[in-house]
């Protein structure tokens, strides 16, 4: 396991080379340039020239990529171009809030998915069924923005303590403050912020949870050792939980890391709606401003994340699953 | 035993939530809401708007913008400029300090342009304080600029151009903190989520009323106006939710300002390639914008019909110049003077993502497809829409907006001079050319000025190098618990006198 676990971390290696060679030609030869994104409607042939030369983007393609490399193997992503502030600094003090915000959504969509799709699968062909399924088709079907704009006008505007946007401590440092200091009002300021948000991101992968728990179960339930199980004469929730759930989580897992990796990524729609200080939309607007060196080191994070929340999936796999062993 | 006792937990925990409401700030913080964060602090190298709403609460130029589009005293007190426009001499407030209590003098004004001219330091802004060739420093508190050229209208730049310190301004990250002589001061600033700043109790203008202003970074239109509702937002400008005006403007829990603004938005014709080069086509098209409907039904009444490139708030305004009313007879009429028939005519029009620019793009097309000419619309995202108007000439028609107009000669010099910077369509006229470099050698306040730029004016919208669709309006939104506080038509200066703000909630 250990090695599997080494030799998968040495192969993102040339993955993340080859992400960053990717996002680096993407961005070059995509027309706009960062300097006339910088100067907008009013910018001057001579102000252009004059910035290209300042940034060194006047130097050719392969030598501004290796700049930009010899520097990043050491750990020196650059510098936002707009900001002039290192570009680790700008992922890093948003990458808390974009956690926070998946983790919680996931959380959410993992505790209501598995156990409608159980609910469900248990009673197929019945109205309860039925129901289930549309709700979570309509679940899977919302726009997020547009459900977060809903959330925010029908339930926040008529409850005096939800708030309206934003976020104020961090969970983990309100957990933190509640056990050194005993004072749970961080905690609860943190949750509080947090609720809709993660409720509009979470809302789809809940509906996707459910339905593939569902189908999956489904096709569980007719297996021979299921039926086999309940000959022994198990109590029904016994064989359910115990027995089938168990092999039907394997396709769930394999749902919930893709989306909680594209989460981490950033959930531009949610974090823009409520104004949620995260690495999304640090990092559209770095593609549409075209500011290089920070889309460089935003795409790299999260190419990162996706690579290592695969590799965790990988693991898990082991955990819940144990005729999967890896050499 | 311990379902039970998590159970409790989260009971208590929801009893707490219930009670502890989101209650507005009290009446020691001002919230603002801006529609986009700052890029950063430093006067010399932003150009955005959210960024100039932050620092002019922080830093003051030498003279700034009244509402009435006026220039008053800030850091100067007094100010002349030569007849022939080639010299500014400035006295200078005495007893002004920095935030850090070093006293304020001519040094500071000289450092900040002598940087800002600086082409290593690659500030953006550096062309429109090009003409200046030395700064002068008289004594502490006189200072003279000479011009390499005359500019008859730099005093407006230099309105936009806060001082920064000389003792602080070279700071690594002055650009995240700086310093300045203004009513509030920096205190901390969390990106895309809050700044906040403090009264300065020392304010040449008098002390601040209110002693904390919160500005919150709210991206979305919809959500920053639901904050608002919410009470969770004080006050903020532009970027309105268009629908929402009517109603809020008829709702007596709400104070809705508007103002004429400085911008405006436009067509943009390619006066060299195909038929457009023929001024008739260009004359036919501009009779076929709607400009009352778009305002009405696109903008939802925010802003007025397009007349010409001046501002209607500025002196320089031209009202007797030919009206495009919209008719597509007249348009149809035209284009058989020109010798084109139905559909011989097939233009491609370019914009970008911009909802209204979209709107507006479709609508024309359906109205030249009347007139007969064909129209293809395409949609490019920002960036790449930029690249092709200013890089190339593969457009027919584009629609862009210009703001901040504060003078005709920021309006027309750059847009219609030959050499102009932002000339896209290759507008050229020799009369035109000769006015606007006149226009910079006269004093801006003299009759002489208004008469060049009337004349101008006149040639321009008789010529259509662009179709103008519309004035822009600026907004501003408050609670009635807000007083004192006025919707500026430059957005930037917004918060400037925020000193003087009163919240009684």
């Amino acid at each position: 396991m250990f090695r599997y676990i080494i030799r998968r971390l040495i192969q993102m290696i040339p993955l993340l080379i080859g992400v960053s060679i990717l996002v680096f030609l993407l961005g070059h030869l995509a027309p706009g340039d960062p300097v006339r994104m910088l100067l907008g409607e009013e910018a001057t042939a001579e102000d252009v020239a004059r910035l290209n030369a300042v940034y060194g983007f006047d130097k050719p393609l392969p030598v501004q990529y290796f700049r930009w490399f010899s520097r990043a193997i050491r750990g020196d992503m650059g510098q936002s171009i707009r900001q002039s502030i290192p570009v680790s600094k700008l992922i890093f003090e948003r990458l808390g809030a974009t956690i926070e915000l998946a983790v919680v959504s996931v959380f959410i969509a993992i505790m209501l998915g598995i156990p409608l799709g159980l609910f469900a699968s248990t009673r197929r062909g019945t109205f309860w069924d039925y129901i289930t399924m549309v709700v979570s088709l309509i679940g899977v079907s919302m726009p997020g923005f547009w459900l977060g704009l809903v959330l925010l006008s029908y339930v926040a505007l008529n409850v005096s303590w939800m708030p309206m946007f934003g976020r104020d401590a961090s969970i983990i440092g309100g957990l933190v403050t509640l056990f050194t200091k005993f004072r749970g009002d961080e905690l609860v300021s943190a949750l509080r912020y947090i609720l809709l948000p993660s409720v509009a991101l979470g809302t789809s992968m809940m509906a996707i949870i459910a339905r593939l728990t569902r189908s999956s179960m489904l096709e569980v339930l007719s297996k021979d050792y299921i039926r086999t199980a309940q000959a022994k004469g198990l109590k029904k929730s016994v064989v359910v939980i115990k027995h089938a759930l168990r092999n039907a989580l394997m396709p769930v897992i394999t749902m919930v890391g893709i989306q909680f990796g594209a989460m981490l990524g950033g959930a531009v729609v949610t974090e823009t709606v409520f104004a949620w200080p995260g690495v999304g939309r640090l990092v559209i607007n770095a593609i549409t401003q075209r500011d290089f060196p920070l889309v460089q080191g935003g795409v790299l994070m999260m190419a990162l994340i996706f690579t290592v929340v695969n590799l965790l999936v990988d693991v898990a796999y082991a955990f819940v699953n144990p005729r999967i062993r890896y050499e | 035993m311990v379902r039970k006792s998590s159970m409790l937990v989260a009971v208590a925990l929801l009893v707490v939530m219930a009670f502890s409401a989101v209650a507005g700030a009290s009446n020691d913080t001002l919230v603002i809401a801006s529609g986009a964060e700052a890029v950063g602090l430093d006067p010399r190298l932003e150009t955005d708007v959210p960024s100039f709403e932050r620092i002019n609460l922080i830093n003051q130029a030498l003279v700034q913008f009244a509402t009435n589009m006026e220039l008053e005293p800030a850091l100067a007190t007094e100010w002349t400029v030569s007849d022939d426009t080639m010299t500014l001499w400035f006295k200078l407030r005495e007893g002004v300090k920095w935030h850090d209590g070093v006293p304020f003098t001519a040094e500071d004004v000289k450092y900040t342009y002598e940087w800002v001219l600086n082409p290593d330091n690659g500030a953006l802004n550096m062309g429109l304080y090009a003409d200046i060739e030395e700064i002068e420093v008289v004594n502490d508190h006189e200072v003279i600029f000479r011009l390499k050229n005359p500019n008859a209208f730099l005093m407006n730049n230099i309105a936009r151009m806060p001082i920064t310190p000389k003792h602080d301004g070279d700071r690594a990250d002055f650009r995240q903190s700086p310093i300045g002589t203004g009513p509030y001061k920096f205190v901390s600033w969390t990106r895309d989520d809050r700044m906040i700043l403090v009264a300065n109790e020392e304010y040449w203008g008098g002390k601040p009323i209110i002693p904390n202003i919160v500005f919150r970074a709210i991206p979305e239109n919809s959500t920053r106006l639901l904050a608002f509702e919410a009470g969770e937002v004080d006050i903020y400008q532009g970027g309105m939710v268009a629908q929402e005006i009517g109603r809020l403007e008829a709702d007596p829990k709400y104070v809705v300002q508007r103002t004429p603004g400085t911008g405006y938005n436009y067509l943009g014709f390619n006066t060299k390639v195909g038929a457009l080069s023929d001024v008739r086509v260009r004359q036919a098209v501009s009779h076929l914008i709607n400009r009352e409907g778009i305002v009405k039904n696109v903008l939802n009444g925010i802003g007025t019909p397009g007349i010409g490139p001046v501002s209607m708030s500025l002196p320089w305004f031209n009202e007797n110049v030919v009206r495009y009313e919209y008719s597509i007879e007249k348009a149809q009429e035209l284009l058989r003077e020109a010798g084109y028939g139905p559909g011989e005519i097939n233009l491609r029009l370019f914009t970008n993502e911009n909802p209204d620019r979209m709107r507006i793009a479709e609508i024309l097309q359906y109205e030249c497809q009347r007139a007969g000419i064909n129209v293809e619309v395409i949609i490019e995202e920002w960036g790449a829409y930029l690249a092709r108007v200013q890089e190339t000439d593969d457009f027919d028609i584009f629609i862009l907006g210009w703001s901040g107009q504060l003078d005709p000669d920021r309006a027309m010099i750059r847009q219609f001079h030959t050499n102009g910077s932002n000339n896209y369509g290759k507008y050229s006229n020799e009369r035109v050319d000769y006015l606007l470099d006149l226009g910079r050698t006269v004093p801006q306040e003299s009759q002489e000025s208004i008469d060049i730029y009337r004349e101008a004016q006149e040639i321009v919208v008789r010529e259509v190098p662009y179709g103008f669709i519309n004035y822009t309006e600026e907004v501003g939104l408050h609670h009635p618990y807000i007083g004192n506080w006025e919707v500026h038509p430059y957005g930037a200066a917004a918060w400037q006198n925020a000193h003087l703000i009163t919240k009684n909630k």
